[in-house]
């Protein structure tokens, strides 16, 4: 089991769908930034962030001064490049963090993931969006269905996502190769 | 060829979330909320468009939902 660390898009949008809890059984801990925990203030999600903190599932990480240095850096460097979605410092420090502790980056960020493809120096970090983590849920049978697309619509509907249509046709189709029908 | 790509799925993102916005909703908001939805409209960057709005992410992705405007991600 791998380690994660969440940005705010993520675990905010993650935290509205009712098999929230699942993902604690893809990865030892995930870690938050003190970043992210100033902007969360609904009740609810608070509720299941700090039962999920006293059961040790999520962990908070707090930003030392060379990884916030570094993170601006990752800023300004996303900003220089035109067509590049730039990052903001909340998902600069889960790329940074990503690259040197190897820990897999959760965001919905499109940013985060362009970097990753651009710069030779992120290119090992991974990064995986709500479509990556439901896959590799229902990849290590940790939610179970007959049907992977309904559990995708279902996080579509309960958290006004939309997966794009052909990178989720492809996992789609990967999960129906790799799992079969499970029941 | 990687630029390409990522431009070609930014604008498909943009014209979704055009598409599937409540603009009744957004017109009736307030200047800043309203500037900050218009802007997540077109960027899809919910931690900038928080800061327009004034509040915080969480209170933002809510807003984003009543508004209709899909995270497309």
């Amino acid at each position: 089991m791998d380690f994660a660390i969440a940005d705010t898009c993520f675990l905010i949008d993650w935290s509205l769908w009712r098999r929230r809890d699942a993902i604690f059984e893809l990865f030892k801990t995930i870690f938050v930034p003190e970043t992210v925990m100033r902007e969360v203030v609904s009740a609810d999600t608070i509720e299941w962030i700090t039962d999920a903190l006293i059961k040790g599932v999520l962990s908070l990480f707090t930003e030392t001064p060379d990884i916030l240095e570094e993170a601006r850096v990752l800023v300004e460097k996303s900003r220089s490049i035109p067509v590049l979605r730039g990052v903001d410092l909340p998902e600069a420090i889960c790329l940074v963090v990503g690259r040197r502790r190897g820990y897999i980056v959760l965001t919905e960020n499109r940013g985060a993931l362009m970097i990753t493809d651009i710069l030779e120096e992120y290119r090992k970090v991974k990064v995986w969006r709500a479509l990556e983590v439901i896959a590799n849920l229902i990849k290590k049978r940790l939610l179970r269905t007959r049907d992977p697309t309904e559990i995708f619509n279902e996080y579509e509907r309960e958290t006004y996502h939309r997966f794009p249509r052909g990178e989720l046709e492809v996992v789609i189709d990967e999960l129906r190769r790799e799992v079969g029908e499970v029941a | 060829m990687h630029l390409e790509k990522w431009r070609r799925l930014e604008e498909e993102a943009r014209r979704i979330r055009r598409e599937e916005a409540d603009w009744k909703f957004i017109e009736k908001q307030p200047p800043k909320i309203r500037a900050a939805l218009k802007y997540y409209v077109e960027v899809g960057d919910l931690y900038v468009a928080s800061r327009i709005a004034g509040l915080t992410i969480d209170e933002f992705n809510r807003l984003r939902i009543k508004a209709r405007i899909p995270n497309v991600a």
